[in-house]
This record gives C-alpha cells, sequence and structure tokens, in this order.
C-alpha cells in the first residue's frame, strides 16, 4: 500500500492537471501523488506548462486585416449552390439552411467601427431636427416686420419637413434686417 | 449585442448574423488561434483571411450551435495544411529562406507587442511538432476540453491526451533551453514530507 506499483500514465497525468480525470480514476491518482514524488514532479512540470501558456493575453486584430475581413463578401467569389441576391443596401447569400445578410453601406472611411455608419445617420438626422429646432427658435425671434408676410410656424415646418431646405429661410432673414438678425441670433443661439 | 451576450432574450429561433457581426464576433479569436500556431503575424494574417473566406463560402450550409468550433477545425486545419505544403517545399530542397524575406520576420519586441505573449513562450511553441503545437493551443491558450480538441482534430480521446502530455513536456524543456534562469524543478510547490 506504502509503495506505488506502477506510476502514472502519461495521459492520465495530463487529463489530472486538466480536470479530464473522472472521479473515480481522480482519487486513485490522488492517492498515488501523495506518496510518489517522481509523479508530483511530473504533474507540476504540466501545470508549469500550463500556466506559461495560460498568462498570455488577447491579441488585437490589426485594422488593414479587419477591413479585408469585412470586404471578403465582395471580394471573394461563391461557387457551390448558394445564391447570392443583391437588395437595396444589403447583400443576401441564401442556401439550405438559412439567409444571411451583409450590409452593402459603402462607409470606406468608417469602416474601422461596425455599425458606426447606422449610428452616423442617425446622428446626422439628429443634429438636423437639432438644427430645425434651431430654426424654429430663430425665427420665432426674428422681428415680424418683414416685407414678406411669412408666420414662423410654416418656416419652422419647412424646415423640420425637408430637411435639405433648412438654409433658405435663414438666408433669406439675413437680407430682411441684418441688425436685427444678429440681435436675435445672439439671442435664439442656433446650436 | 445582439447575440450570446443577452441570456434574457430567449432563442426562439436562429437569427442569421449579418458579415460584420461575424467579423466583429470571431475575428480576434481566430486571429488569436492563428498566431498561437503559425508563431507569426504574416502567417496568422493569411490563415485568418483564408479561415474567413472558407465561413464566408460555407455560410449558408452551416448549422448553428458550432460556430467556434467550427470556426476551431477551420484555422487549425489550414494551419496544418500550410506546414504540411512546407514541409513538402523544403523535402523539394528550396533555399529556405526563400518564403519570408530577412526583414520581416518580426523582433522579439514585436512579437511582444503585437500578442502580449512572452516571446520566449512563443518561441517555445514555435519549437513544438505542429501536431502536439494545436493540441496543447487548443487546450492551454484557447480553452477547449479533451473531448472538443479530439473533435476539431478528429483524433481520438487518448490521443489528444498524449499529444497534450508530451507538447507541454516539450514546451517545459523548450522553456527551460530558452531561459535558463527558470525553475525547472516544480519541487518546492510540492509538500513535502513523504519521501518513501
Amino acid at each position: 500500500m506504502n509503495i506505488p506499483e506502477s506510476h502514472l500514465a502519461q495521459e492520465a497525468i495530463a487529463a489530472l492537471v486538466d480536470g479530464e480525470l473522472a472521479c473515480g480514476p481522480a482519487a486513485r491518482a490522488a492517492r498515488h501523488l501523495a506518496g510518489c514524488a517522481q509523479c508530483r514532479m511530473a504533474v507540476q512540470a504540466q501545470r508549469e506548462a500550463k500556466e506559461a501558456l495560460h498568462a498570455s493575453s488577447d491579441v488585437a486584430v490589426p485594422g488593414d486585416l479587419l477591413s479585408r475581413l469585412r470586404a471578403i463578401p465582395f471580394t471573394a467569389d461563391v461557387p457551390g449552390p448558394g445564391s447570392l441576391a443583391a437588395g437595396p443596401g444589403q447583400l443576401t447569400v441564401s442556401g439550405a439552411t438559412g439567409a444571411w445578410s451583409v450590409s452593402l453601406d459603402p462607409a470606406p472611411a468608417a469602416a474601422d467601427r461596425p455599425g458606426q455608419a447606422r449610428w452616423l445617420r442617425r446622428g446626422f438626422i439628429g443634429a438636423l431636427g437639432v438644427l430645425g429646432a434651431g430654426v424654429t427658435s430663430l425665427a420665432l425671434n426674428l422681428p415680424t416686420d418683414g416685407p414678406d408676410d411669412v408666420r414662423p410656424s410654416t418656416v419652422a415646418r419647412a424646415g423640420l419637413e425637408e430637411r435639405t431646405e433648412i438654409v433658405p429661410p435663414v438666408v433669406r432673414t439675413t437680407t430682411v434686417g441684418t441688425g436685427g438678425v444678429q440681435r436675435s441670433a445672439d439671442q435664439g443661439g442656433t446650436p | 449585442m445582439p447575440d450570446t451576450a443577452d441570456p434574457a432574450a430567449p432563442t426562439e429561433a436562429w437569427v442569421a448574423p449579418t458579415w460584420e457581426q461575424v467579423v466583429r464576433d470571431h475575428s480576434a479569436r481566430v486571429y488569436r488561434l492563428a498566431y498561437r500556431l503559425s508563431g507569426n503575424p504574416q502567417d496568422a494574417e493569411d490563415l485568418t483571411q483564408e479561415t474567413f473566406v472558407r465561413v464566408f463560402r460555407s455560410l449558408a450550409d452551416f448549422s448553428p450551435g458550432t460556430f467556434e468550433g467550427w470556426l476551431h477545425r477551420i484555422t487549425t486545419n489550414l494551419f496544418l495544411d500550410m506546414v504540411r505544403r512546407r514541409q513538402r517545399i523544403r523535402f523539394d530542397a528550396l533555399p529556405e529562406d526563400t518564403e519570408r524575406l530577412p526583414g520581416t520576420a518580426p523582433s522579439p519586441e514585436q512579437v511582444y507587442s503585437d500578442t502580449h505573449l512572452d516571446p520566449q513562450v512563443q518561441a517555445a511553441l514555435d519549437a513544438l511538432s505542429p501536431e502536439f503545437r494545436v493540441a496543447v493551443v487548443l487546450c492551454d491558450i484557447e480553452g477547449l476540453t479533451y473531448e472538443e480538441i479530439a473533435a476539431t482534430l478528429g483524433i481520438k480521446l487518448g490521443t489528444v491526451r498524449s499529444r497534450i502530455h508530451r507538447g507541454r513536456v516539450q514546451l517545459r524543456e523548450a522553456l527551460a533551453h530558452l531561459a535558463p534562469r527558470r525553475p525547472v524543478s516544480g519541487r518546492d510547490a510540492v509538500p513535502e514530507g513523504s519521501a518513501g
């Protein structure tokens, strides 16, 4: 009982270190290790090697590799039965088990962040909305004795509905009276 | 964001991720694995690129649930293919430095800043035979179980065990050789007493 008849098998030593031994064999191995310095050293050696590797942390993917990976749907040819379908703004790869969509938003400048284009667009629209609100407040503060009798609310609605048409009313008001616009711009505070 | 990180959402139906999501969620793991296996950034990039090309080509036939295992399998198989191809080339007696210009071999400092892996550890890994290296990396860096490694490599459980064991023994010898100041003997960590 005191003298171990045979040492642990190499496979068992590795499995013990990785917690891959079943309860029974693990208990037997523990009993053996208690009395066998040689096997204890072998176990310790396995642990050290494992820890040396385990200490390594994550790797950063190079940016140019990331953009190449993102571009694969456009650079790699797809053989076989799968089909490619281009829709508005996206590419759909379909096969036996389902379909995958690939965003076709080009945005190569903003390609280093996934999903950024969408947020950018949303943020842009939000900024336009804020700009529209600014136009509203500006219009409300404008002197109303202008030559053309445009009510501020209609100006504001035009600014909100047609985002590309924000500039004209502002430009037009500058022709009304420079002093007044200057003052109201200071008060209204276009963001 | 919308995928596995959200445990509250029940998985009623598998929704195919976009390619952006696939790249974002898996590129770091694939690149790390490729780097640990190949030991240099150039091969790691090539392996990663090729892995994702394979993924893209066959993702229509992909069955949900085993994405990580699938990626591990593709990456390791591509790595082993690459190694075997180079061994064949070397066997054909080409000059051995045709594959890489001397200037592109990364310095240990470069490797460390890229990977945060001790360059000695990476060098010791590189010294292992590819089959042992794959088993050890999948176990100790990727954290796969023996069963998963066996499935990934298509080998038996006993083979996994013995490759991991022998790989670690070689790794430790290589580490001791590279850094003699490293404590080689593990005796101090074991409670003394039974010298029977």
